[in-house]
């Protein structure tokens, strides 16, 4: 392939693999990061204990995470085609792709969360603070720097599982991997894709690291 | 004097562990520097949650300017809290908020304007000392600067009675010091009621008008400073008189040697002088 080519084959698929990762991360943020937070306020040392609540958030997570990813894109095909009218694609990936990530941020959020001192709560609660304002002016502003370093893993964590969704047709450089590289043997396109997948990794690992010190007060 | 606050038979125990605190009942006058003094494990912190429901008695009550707080309503507590200032050992504060952002929390949770906040916070800042830090951050800030900064905190909504649950046992004795000067400062000139909760006899000596001994999850004496001091009655109230380390025992010896000095017909002259002249250096 002459390198004019391959080179707007693959700005092409970086532009889609972008484009599904970035959306899969906010849907899955708008579901991952209120599961999160209940999960921290219904714990049993949380500001609103609710043991079966809890027990079946927890459970749901794992549930949902032990999926593999490749099972749950095919699994969700009725509901992919419901929702965006076509099942291959860019756009169609981005369904399973929120799905499957939601429940990790949900972890992750949780994790960032509880590393927020209780003396701070034990604090806000002192002064009259109401179980929502705790969560947002204590938990979810304390946490910021951790919540940064939990959403630079899981982007790149989308990221990789958007570049599986290639092997069906999913759009991005994953696609581009598996048709030029392992049904053409074209296996300079296949490293190139793989290359291009390891700088931007690289990328949003090193920005979210950056964010989270340059953000965090504690120095 | 009227009462600010009243504990009434207060217990606590933890599921179904023994119990914390057992029968606690005492009463605090409005403007009073009351001490609670016992030692570790002896109820202190739980009863300092008690005061204010962040825990819920299990059985016994908690009377705040009148009103009984377990009958009061989930907002109506939120209320009570807002005029309970509390300060804490590790300080709590918000790392990730600027010390003025700090200041500003309570005003901001009750509603008030933000700058109707910045400006009050200012003057607080400005009465526990720390003007140039309003833009500072709490990391930067030494132990004695950020419990100020607490203080100023505790303050900023006029509570009704301040709560210190050992405020000062994280800082070294001159920044303890300078605390409890501010302390008794906020006393005297905004006639704030405080609640000293401490495991430090000096804390209590230097500050504290009336004390109370909790001793194994019950208040075993309480009365006036000196008098429960110098004529302890109770085993647990002569053992931490006794017992309390270094501080007690300078005190004692400052108190011989005053004896000697009015003996000795030196009235007038401080301790440090009949040493001096005595020939015994100090230091």
């Amino acid at each position: 392939m002459p390198a004019s080519q391959l080179i707007d084959l693959l700005w092409e698929g970086m532009l889609e693999t972008l484009y599904m990762t970035l959306w899969s991360a906010a849907l899955a943020y708008l579901i991952g990061l209120p599961m999160g937070v209940l999960m921290v306020v219904t714990d049993r040392e949380g500001l609103r204990p609710m043991k079966r609540l809890n027990a079946a958030l927890g459970a749901f997570v794992n549930l949902a995470r032990s999926i593999p990813f490749l099972i749950l894109l095919i699994a969700v095909i009725p509901l992919t085609r419901a929702i965006v009218g076509r099942i291959v694609g860019s756009t169609a990936t981005i369904v399973p792709l929120t799905l499957s990530a939601a429940p990790f941020i949900a972890r992750l959020v949780e994790s960032s969360l509880k590393e927020v001192d209780a003396g701070m709560v034990l604090a806000a609660r002192a002064m009259g603070a109401t179980p929502a304002q705790i969560i947002r002016k204590v938990l979810l502003t304390e946490a910021r720097p951790s919540l940064l370093l939990g959403a630079a893993i899981a982007v790149t964590t989308i990221l990789g599982y958007s570049a599986m969704a290639g092997f069906v047709g999913g759009g991005g450089l994953g696609d581009i991997a598996i048709r030029y590289g392992f049904y053409r043997y074209q296996r300079d396109t296949m490293l190139w894709t793989v290359a291009l997948l390891v700088i931007v990794v690289q990328l949003f690992q090193e920005a979210g690291a950056r964010a989270a010190r340059r953000i965090d007060k504690r120095i | 004097m009227g009462v600010i606050l009243e504990l009434r038979g207060l217990s606590k125990r933890f599921g179904q562990g023994e119990s914390v605190l057992e029968d606690v009942s005492l009463k605090i006058g409005e403007g009073e520097i009351f001490g609670l003094i016992g030692k570790s494990g002896a109820g202190k912190s739980t009863l300092a949650r008690c005061v204010s429901y962040l825990e819920e008695p299990t059985a016994g009550g908690v009377v705040f300017a009148g009103r009984e707080m377990g009958a009061l309503s989930r907002g109506e507590l939120y209320e009570a809290r807002r005029s309970m200032g509390m300060v804490f050992q590790q300080f709590n504060l918000l790392m990730q908020r600027s010390v003025i952002g700090n200041v500003c929390f309570p005003m901001e949770i009750s509603g008030w304007k933000r700058r109707a906040a910045r400006e009050r916070a200012l003057k607080l800042l400005e009465t526990v000392g720390l003007s140039d830090k309003a833009d500072a951050y709490p990391s930067t800030l030494s132990g004695g600067q950020r419990q100020r900064v607490a203080i100023a905190r505790a303050i900023a909504l006029s509570p009704r009675i301040l709560l210190c649950d050992e405020a000062t046992s994280a800082l070294d004795p001159e920044t303890t010091r300078g605390i409890l000067a501010l302390l008794r400062e906020l006393n005297q000139n905004m006639g704030i009621t405080i609640l000293v909760i401490t495991h430090e006899m000096l804390v209590v000596e230097s500050i504290c008008h009336r004390v109370a001994i909790l001793d194994r999850s019950r208040v075993v004496e309480v009365g006036d400073v000196r008098e429960v001091f110098d004529h302890p009655k109770t085993e647990a109230a002569k053992a931490l008189v006794a017992g309390d380390g270094q501080p007690d025992r300078a005190r004692k010896l400052l108190r011989a040697v005053e004896a000697y000095r009015d003996k000795a017909g030196l009235a007038g002259i401080s301790a440090e002088e009949v040493l001096r002249r005595a020939g015994i250096p100090i230091d």
